[in-house]
């Protein structure tokens, strides 16, 4: 069976389709893409927006030019990170691909930014629940315990690197913006021991096929 | 024979590359290395040598595929010069952490093109193939979103303000736009055009969306008919709340009627 396409791959193939539109702007276009993808109407709308503003000047004058003779430092560690990735994925090896990986300076937390909405869907994506990914989000499971192939199927549906997701779960657990809120307690929650994979598998509400599925990785 | 795009629309057709872009890549692909390196130096976009940024994609492809590492080396410095040069004008020095946004599509960007290379989710550079601007534009736009969404920052364009607003009144304005995209502009409506595409953008992100919702897409504020899209659905307010803001735009766009 055909993988589902991670939830970044689903949103850019929606802001593709309305993009690739001809003759924007164009309502019976928008509607039409935003029925097919209501998950991403918000995003739709805004590109929608930006795509119409575009269109008012296309073809009026010419796009901006780069001196094709110099390389900025920008464009120099674009070409190198090109020729590292370009290596690594000839490699095939998860190792080599991990040791190239771009870095993205905002990625630290690669879940902090997810809402609940995109919780859920990763959660989907990966065979597991809102709960084990908001584990996962505020680094509560030891990383020595969680499968290669269990890190590499999240990463594959955020879209990043292994590598990143790694560093990130690695990383010594912190309070989240999610992890402050809805304290009940009289005393805030210390930052107690990480559970296991295996633990937290079993304690994040899934079900004996989805916890037999996860355990096998 | 040009090599044919693999991704599929959602009824199952193949994209296909506009013609003229097909022509330009089936000339460039016979091209020795001499030519093809001179024209990689114009900068000129209306010039009939300069080649464009779809027919660079498919180049780099191409030379990855025969191992050609210097075609494929002087063909992505050209192709990421241009990105970056986008990228420059259309995430402005002033919005704050441009330089770490602008790198993150690059870098995307020289991901997507890596992977694509060697096989790995290779459709998704056919739309770069087909209107290379407009995928690119996907891109930054999918990047820049989702940062400024985790920053909680709305895009506000610092205005250019002349002190004299838009020197059109509303009909005149209106007048213009719906002109736009259905015959050629001439010099002077490119010129204001312009200026009102950068006052649009200047304007507050609620009361930019709902004026280019009910005036460029041409939705209804709300309607009583529930399976219809109306611009407060796309928003996600009420009707109400669409007229306020679609009036709070147009005060500040139009001459005013008392200045005509």
């Amino acid at each position: 069976m055909k993988p589902m396409p991670s939830l970044g791959a689903q949103r850019r193939e929606a802001l593709y389709a309305l993009a690739m539109a001809e003759n924007m702007p164009d309502a019976a276009v928008l509607d039409e893409i935003v029925r097919r993808y209501p998950q991403f109407s918000r995003e739709l709308t805004e590109f929608a927006v930006e795509l119409a503003l575009e269109s008012l000047v296309e073809g009026a004058a010419d796009g901006p030019s780069a001196d094709p003779t110099t390389v900025s430092p920008a464009v120099s560690r674009a070409m190198s990170l090109f020729h590292n990735r370009l290596y690594a994925l000839r490699q095939a090896g998860e190792a080599a691909v991990a040791k190239s990986a771009p870095s993205y300076a905002f990625m630290e937390n690669p879940l902090l930014d997810l809402d609940r909405r995109e919780l859920r869907a990763v959660a989907r994506g990966i065979g597991g629940s809102t709960m084990l990914v908001v584990k996962l989000r505020d680094r509560l499971i030891d990383p020595n315990t969680i499968p290669d192939r269990f890190k590499r199927r999240v990463s594959d549906e955020l879209e990043i690197p292994v590598e990143v997701l790694t560093a990130h779960l690695e990383a010594s657990p912190t309070e989240t913006q999610g992890s402050r809120q809805f304290y009940k307690a009289d005393h805030r929650p210390k930052q107690g021991g990480r559970q296991s994979f295996a633990d937290a598998v079993r304690s994040s509400g899934l079900t004996d096929e989805q916890q037999r599925h996860l355990l096998s990785l | 024979m040009v090599r044919p795009l693999t991704k599929r629309t959602r009824t199952g057709a193949l994209y296909t590359r506009p013609p003229e872009i097909e022509i330009e890549i089936r000339a460039a692909l016979r091209e020795d290395w001499r030519t093809l390196r001179r024209r990689l130096e114009i900068t000129d976009g209306r010039s009939a040598e300069h080649v464009g940024s779809e027919c660079l994609v498919h180049l780099l492809r191409d030379a990855h595929r025969k191992g050609d590492d210097r075609r494929m080396g002087a063909v992505l410095q050209v192709l990421l010069g241009r990105c970056e040069a986008t990228l420059k004008s259309t995430i402005p020095e002033s919005e704050p952490g441009a330089g770490e946004m602008r790198e993150a599509v690059l870098g995307r960007f020289t991901e997507l093109l890596a992977r694509g290379c060697v096989g790995e989710r290779p459709e998704e550079l056919d739309f770069y193939e087909c209107r290379f601007n407009r995928a690119f534009q996907t891109l930054r736009f999918d990047v820049v979103d989702r940062e400024r969404r985790r920053l909680g920052r709305r895009v506000q364009v610092p205005r250019a303000d002349d002190g004299d607003g838009l020197p059109l009144s509303e009909e005149e304005g209106l007048a213009l736009l719906s002109e736009a995209g259905r015959t050629p502009p001439t010099q002077e409506q490119s010129a204001l055009l312009e200026k009102v595409k950068e006052a649009i953008e200047a304007l507050p992100a609620d009361e930019r969306n709902a004026f280019v919702l009910c005036r460029l897409y041409r939705y209804k504020a709300e309607s009583i008919d529930p399976a219809e899209t109306t611009a407060a659905v796309l928003c996600g307010c009420t009707g109400r709340t669409i007229r306020n803001r679609l009036s709070r735009a147009e005060t500040k766009l139009w001459r005013s009627k008392e200045k005509s």
